[in-house]
C-alpha cells in the first residue's frame, strides 16, 4: 500500500515539473508511467490566470481506474529580464469517488540556467490522508537557442508524514519546442517516464 | 530496455550540450550585437546576424522589436510563435531566447497596434517592456 501511495505522489510531483498553465487557447497532454501505475493528463488554459484538465489513472495492481478533474490557478507570477517566477495553487478531484482529492501549493523560479521549485501538498483518498513536501533543484548544462534540444540535470528530494522518510532522488529533463521527456529514478520505485506534449 | 533508453540519452545530451556551447559563445559577444540609435534616442541592441537572417527575403516591410521579460524557455518561445503565427498581418517571426527579444515582420502598410502586440505577449504569461519600430 505505501509503494502504491508513494508511485502515485511520485506521478503527481513530476507533473508539477512542466508548466502547469500554458499560454491562452493552449493544451497540454501528459503521460506518466510508472512501476504501478500510469496515467494520462490534459489540462487547457482558457485565460492565463488558471488552467483546467481531466487525469485518468490506472492502477497496475489493482487494475483498477482513477479519473479525476484537475484546476491550477496561478496565484502569482513575476517575470524579469532573465527570471520568472510563479506561485500555483493546484486542486484535483476524483470523478468517481469524491474521497480521492488533493490540494497543493507549488511555486517555482526558473532562469535559462537555474531551476527551483517546492510543493506542498494535501492528499486524500480511499483509507488515507497524508501531507508530503518536495523541493528540487536543476541546472540547464548548456543553454539553447529556440528550436534546440534543451536539457536539465535536476535533483528533488522530498518527505511525508506516511513513513517520515526522506527520498532524494535524480532527475534528467529533456525537451525540444512543445515536447517533453522527463526520467527519474528511485530505488523504491525504480524508472518513472513522463512524457509532455504542447500544442 | 529502459536503462539503455536512458543512458542514449545522457549521451545525446552531453553532445548537443557541447555543440549548443560554442554555438552561444559566439552569439553573445558583445561585439557581435547592432547598435543603432533611434530618431527618439533609444538605442537598439539585436544581433546582427540573426537580424540579418531575419530580414532576408523581406521587403518594403517594417520590423517590430519587442523586448520581453520572462521568457527562459522554449515553451515560452512556442507560445509567442504560435501566437503570433495566427495572426495573418504578421509574415515572419523571429524568438531570440538568449536576448529575450522577439523580431516581427509586417507588410508596409500594415498599421501596427502595439497594444495587441503587448497583449498577446500578455497571454504567454510574459510582459512586453519595449517595443520599437523599424523599416526596411
Amino acid at each position: 500500500m505505501k509503494s502504491l501511495i508513494f508511485a502515485i505522489i511520485m506521478l503527481a510531483a513530476l507533473q508539477t515539473q512542466a508548466r502547469p498553465i500554458s499560454y491562452v487557447g493552449g493544451h497540454t497532454l501528459m503521460f506518466n508511467t510508472g512501476e504501478q501505475s500510469d496515467n494520462i493528463y490534459w489540462h487547457y488554459t482558457p485565460n492565463i490566470n488558471y488552467s483546467i484538465g481531466l487525469d485518468y489513472q490506472q492502477d497496475k495492481v489493482s487494475n483498477e481506474y482513477f479519473p479525476s478533474a484537475r484546476f491550477t490557478y496561478l496565484v502569482n507570477r513575476k517575470n524579469t529580464a532573465t527570471s520568472q517566477r510563479n506561485l500555483y495553487i493546484k486542486t484535483g478531484l476524483g470523478l468517481t469517488n469524491s474521497d480521492n482529492h488533493f490540494y497543493a501549493l507549488t511555486g517555482d523560479w526558473e532562469t535559462r540556467r537555474l531551476f527551483s521549485g517546492f510543493s506542498a501538498k494535501q492528499i486524500s483518498g480511499v483509507g488515507y490522508d497524508l501531507f508530503e513536501h518536495s523541493v528540487k533543484i536543476g541546472v540547464a548544462p548548456y543553454l539553447g537557442d529556440y528550436g534546440d534540444l534543451h536539457t536539465w540535470l535536476m535533483i528533488e528530494t522530498k518527505k511525508d508524514d506516511l513513513d517520515n522518510k526522506r527520498t532524494t532522488y535524480p532527475v534528467l529533463r529533456l525537451f525540444k519546442s512543445g515536447a517533453l521527456i522527463e526520467v527519474a529514478y528511485h530505488k523504491s520505485t525504480d524508472w518513472t517516464v513522463h512524457l509532455m506534449y504542447r500544442f | 530496455m529502459k536503462k539503455i533508453l536512458i543512458a542514449t540519452s545522457f549521451l545525446l545530451a552531453t553532445t548537443v550540450a557541447q555543440a549548443g556551447h560554442h554555438e552561444m559563445d559566439d552569439m553573445h559577444s558583445h561585439e557581435g550585437h547592432l547598435h543603432e540609435t533611434m530618431i527618439d534616442g533609444k538605442e537598439i541592441v539585436v544581433d546582427p546576424q540573426r537580424f540579418d537572417i531575419f530580414v532576408t527575403g523581406l521587403d518594403n516591410s517594417q520590423i517590430a522589436l519587442v523586448s520581453v521579460q520572462g521568457m527562459v524557455c522554449d515553451f515560452c518561445a512556442r507560445g509567442i510563435e504560435k501566437t503570433f503565427g495566427k495572426d495573418k498581418s504578421v509574415s515572419k517571426i523571429d524568438v531570440d531566447l538568449a536576448s529575450g527579444k522577439v523580431l516581427l515582420a509586417y507588410p508596409a502598410g500594415v498599421k501596427i497596434d502595439l497594444a495587441e502586440i503587448k497583449k498577446k505577449i500578455l497571454n504567454n504569461g510574459l510582459n512586453a517592456t519595449d517595443i520599437q519600430i523599424m523599416g526596411i
